[in-house]
């Protein structure tokens, strides 16, 4: 009877796991960022989704260059969430709160893009980016400042250097555009490389199994 | 066949305006249902509030509640509201403020209906010892301006809303 127990918990324990990472994959905040909530003077979350992004899209203006650009952009998004934190004094979180953040990011999926500034001063910006079957599947932004902390998840296909045309909309913050360039050959560089040590991963399993 | 085209009219309109009525009265009750409170009433408050109406707002109706001693906790408020609202309303900004000085925690949530070329907004505050339910339709420059900076446009909005009203 124990035997049989055992064995079940075997078989699905892979089951539980991928579900787990799957979760994972698609989180829209990452849980341990509400601790963060308990040590700021302010947190602001902005949430669009569904209806009410495609809806967005179609009141930005046509007449407005930039805004167009976003509307264009939003139109094919699934959401954005954005979660603000501001802090009434320096060092009220630490870098721990923002590892433990960014380890969320550290999955097969997620691949970090270097060195992206944000227009006011931050240099302390991450950018990650999804790849779902070769294409771009979602961004997500940390960017730490000495009182602020802005965490931004956009989900749906949108280029790392899009991101500039969507800052300043929707409370996501406006991006240096010549950084994000930059980022732009750094985050393709980033997943051929992943995607050659995934191929060599796999030949690796392959002859183990042989 | 005229005069049935305008009661036509008429009824829509009413129907419409009794369907927000109804969101907004369903807030207000739900918060008094559960922290046991009454909204204050406030003579002349329509009057008043189409001259003190903040810029691109219009339709507003507000609600009040004074001596409220319930919790601000963001998630339990936001339990209320989305109870009490329809499902073509949507959370929309959430802002939520700690004074440690006085020990006064303070929450705004936003709840949008986007319907056509319009956007209808609740806008529910909790104090310590104050809330407040706002309903308001915004005009379309007022809507561009609350898609760019919403965390912004709600931090300078829920709070002199208030006030001024209250005063």
């Amino acid at each position: 009877m124990m035997k049989l127990k055992m064995k079940t918990i075997l078989w699905l324990l892979p089951l539980l796991v991928s579900t787990a990472l799957t979760r994972a994959q698609d989180l829209k905040i990452p849980p341990n960022i509400e601790s963060l909530s308990a040590k700021a003077k302010e947190t602001v979350e902005v949430t669009m989704d569904g209806p009410m992004l495609r809806w967005a899209s179609k009141f930005l203006s046509a007449d407005d260059p930039d805004e167009e650009k976003a509307a264009k952009l939003v139109a094919n998004l699934k959401s954005i969430y954005v979660r603000s934190f501001e802090f009434d004094k320096d060092g009220a979180y630490s870098m721990a709160d923002v590892d433990a953040l960014r380890a969320q990011f550290h999955s097969p999926v997620w691949s970090r893009v270097v060195g992206v500034r944000s227009d006011h001063d931050g240099d302390n910006v991450d950018v990650y980016f999804k790849l779902e079957n070769d294409k771009m599947a979602g961004i997500v932004v940390i960017a730490a400042e000495a009182r602020e902390l802005t965490f931004v998840n956009i989900v749906g296909p949108l280029e790392v250097d899009q991101l500039a045309d969507l800052g300043g909309e929707f409370g996501v913050p406006k991006f240096d555009r010549k950084s994000l360039k930059h980022a732009t050959k750094a985050d393709k560089d980033y997943a051929a490389k992943a995607d050659k040590d995934k191929d060599k991963d796999k030949e690796k399993d392959k002859e183990e199994q042989k | 066949m005229k005069s049935l085209r305008l009661c036509l009219l008429v009824l829509s309109f009413t129907t419409l305006a009794s369907a927000g009525d109804n969101e907004f009265r369903g807030v207000v009750h739900a918060i008094e249902g559960h922290y046991g409170v009454r909204h204050m009433h406030i003579p002349l408050l329509g009057f008043a509030l189409w001259f003190a109406r903040p810029e691109g707002m219009s339709g507003m109706k507000l609600a009040v509640f004074e001596n409220f001693s319930g919790s601000t906790d963001a998630d339990d408020v936001s339990r209320i509201v989305e109870d009490a609202l329809g499902h073509e309303w949507y959370p929309f900004v959430r802002v939520y403020s700690r004074n440690r000085v006085k020990g006064d925690d303070e929450a705004t949530l936003i709840y949008a209906s986007p319907s056509g070329g319009k956007l209808r907004m609740m806008i529910v505050n909790v104090e310590s010892t104050e809330a407040t339910v706002v309903e308001v339709k915004l005009s379309d420059r007022a809507i561009r301006q609350w898609l760019k900076e919403p965390g912004e446009e709600a931090e300078g909005h829920a709070g002199p809303l208030r006030h001024r009203d209250a005063d």
